[in-house]
């Protein structure tokens, strides 16, 4: 059994990119003062984008930049409601899951049926796969931490987060630095999207993303709106999921499906197991 | 009637839009709507799908009414209606009185999980009814495939519901009687909220929770209520959709039924009697959309498309008032 988990543990990490890659996104937006519910969709955009783009131009390198691209799509469509109309940030991210579930379910159906669809997709090199996971688990959590407290852009983002009067007043503008933190998390979970289609698996499902846009969420809180909370939580939770794996493969028939379960319930544990009441960003989800 | 005009401008704009869509993938635009109309109303019959969808999404509507009217994100409807059914099906054997009663105590008892972790935890609901629709979607599927699957088990579905248990059909229609249920708990829905104490304390909570509390209003037990009658109701969707016309479960049961009532309360702007038109409209919707994946080969997922067109429209009209 030991054994088994210990097999289990690297494909855990690997496993966990697209989710980590999203919570570091929801950290920088939240610090910010921003609530995106709509990163599930955003997810399952850049999947769906990826894949198209890697078909088309036979590339994967092209394929992630096309993830990256729809992700930003979302982003600036939420960032139109959220930031410029000042619409309920919680109700448009629902709107935008709605979307992003509608679209890549229709486009989805229309390449299955239409000269678009490719059998197989371009599938990442195992070195880019590589490349990835030390992006998500070093280089990024790295440039975050420093971006987020050592610099004047981080600390005014954070004021964005606590106190936008603060920031407005003091002549910077709670706008531009929302904006510019919804394009940083459009560019991570665009990755996240791409690793999910291109590298995990081989090309796109519909509904693919299952929830990780949730479960990020979920991990921010749990972290404490910080990087190292961010990675603990992320670790936490690909533990947990070593372990099912691990379960998956020593049982057989229908626990299977029990299993399926227990990556919602372990976050459901995860948001109860924060001691006490955590404290959020100040303006957090005010338009 | 400003109010009116723009909900009717949105569902139409939503139509427009997905034609417009659709044609830019080839698509012929007057084809499609044409199937859409005529899949949804343009018979006895559609006209008659279209009210049997319409019933579960009235009562999911009004469940994300009450949560939204009270100022709570129960994002949890499907979840609450797949345990909903759950229970239904197990109660179902003591006559659909008893089966309809467990679905909308199960449901209740879903949604109140998130209350509790809210309450004791700080968890925020909108997160953890999330969750917990993904978890009652593996708990049915486990079910469906193991302990409650098929005598036989062939499918990955249940037997069927005893016949006693089944809900009646209209007099020359074959319309179940989930329908007047339905409409009856509309109408419950709006004195609750407008005619009695109870409502009036649920809509000052969501309004101002904490002008709420200084006015003597025990916030966080209105929430519970509020979130438990939300519960409630879209059990008995599930329990309802269970009797009265698949009468038995099986893995894909719940059809995106619960996050269809956010859309559905959101484009009646949160009103109870609103809501059965809402609910009428995106019946048609997912009907005609059905209808469209049959005989046009386009996926019936652009029902979930014209939601999410509604309420950014809505939201752009700026007619989107959470609380008045």
């Amino acid at each position: 059994m030991i054994e088994v988990i210990a097999q289990a543990i690297p494909l855990a990490i690997v496993a966990a990119v697209p989710l980590l890659l999203a919570v570091e996104g929801e950290v920088i937006v939240q610090r910010g003062g921003i609530i995106n519910l709509g990163i599930e969709g955003m997810m399952l955009t850049a999947a769906m984008a990826a894949v198209a783009g890697a078909q088309a131009s036979g590339s994967v390198l092209a394929g992630f930049c096309s993830g990256i691209a729809g992700a930003a799509a979302i982003a600036i469509l939420f960032g139109v409601f959220t930031i410029h109309l000042r619409a309920d940030q919680i109700v448009t991210g629902t709107a935008i899951n709605f979307l992003a579930l509608g679209v890549t379910g229709f486009v989805y159906r229309e390449m299955q049926q239409g000269s678009l669809f490719v059998q197989s997709v371009a599938h990442a090199s195992a070195r880019a796969q590589n490349g990835v996971v030390i992006l998500a688990w070093i280089v990024i959590p790295s440039a975050l931490a420093f971006g987020l407290w050592k610099t004047r852009s981080g600390l005014r983002l954070r004021a964005c987060g606590e106190n936008p009067e603060a920031v407005t007043s003091s002549g910077a503008s709670v706008p531009m630095h929302r904006w510019a933190a919804l394009l940083i998390e459009a560019a991570l979970v665009g990755l996240a999207g791409a690793d999910l289609s291109l590298a995990l698996s081989t090309g796109f499902a519909e509904n693919m993303t299952a929830g990780r846009g949730f479960i990020a969420l979920s991990i921010v809180i749990f972290g404490r709106w910080k990087v190292r909370g961010a990675l603990i939580g992320t670790a936490l939770f690909g533990a947990a999921e070593a372990l099912q794996f691990a379960l998956q493969a020593a049982t057989s028939g229908v626990q299977f499906h029990l299993l399926l379960a227990v990556p919602y319930v372990v976050t459901l544990l995860i948001l109860c197991g924060v001691a006490g009441r955590v404290r959020a960003p100040e303006a957090l989800g005010r338009p | 009637m400003t109010r009116f005009a723009i909900a009717v401008g949105a569902a139409v704009f939503a139509v427009v839009l997905l034609a417009i869509v659709a044609a830019m993938f080839g698509h012929d635009p007057r084809q499609l709507l044409a199937i859409l109309i005529e899949g949804s109303v343009g018979s006895p019959f559609a006209i008659q799908g279209t009210i049997k969808k319409s019933v579960p999404l009235l009562l999911t509507g009004l469940s994300v009414v009450i949560a939204f009217r009270a100022g709570v994100w129960n994002i949890g409807g499907e979840g609450q209606f797949i345990t909903g059914a759950l229970a239904a099906f197990l109660a179902a054997p003591m006559g659909w009185m008893a089966s309809l009663l467990a679905a909308a105590i199960a449901g209740a008892a879903w949604a109140s999980i998130a209350s509790l972790m809210r309450f004791w935890r700080g968890a925020p609901e909108v997160l953890t009814t999330i969750l917990l629709n993904f978890t009652a979607l593996h708990l049915l599927g486990y079910a469906v495939n193991g302990p409650l699957q098929e005598r036989g088990a062939q499918y990955p579905q249940t037997d069927s519901v005893p016949g006693g248990a089944w809900l009646g059909t209209i007099e020359s229609t074959d319309l179940h009687h989930g329908a007047i249920i339905a409409l009856a708990m509309a109408i419950a829905a709006w004195w609750l909220l407008y005619r009695t104490r109870e409502g009036l304390r649920l809509r000052a909570t969501g309004f101002n929770p904490s002008a709420s509390a200084w006015a003597g209003i025990r916030v966080n037990a209105q929430i519970a209520r509020a979130m438990a009658f939300s519960g409630a109701l879209a059990g008995l969707a599930g329990g309802i959709e269970l009797l009265g016309v698949t009468h038995r479960l099986f893995e894909r049961f719940a059809a995106g039924y619960g996050y269809s009532g956010i859309a559905v309360a959101l484009l009646a702007q949160l009103h109870p009697i609103g809501t059965a038109a809402s609910a009428l409209f995106f019946g048609a919707l997912v009907t005609g959309a059905g209808e469209l994946q049959r005989s046009a080969g386009i996926s019936s997922s652009v029902a979930v498309f014209g939601q999410a067109v509604v309420i950014l429209t809505l939201i752009v009209f700026g007619s989107f008032r959470r609380n008045d």
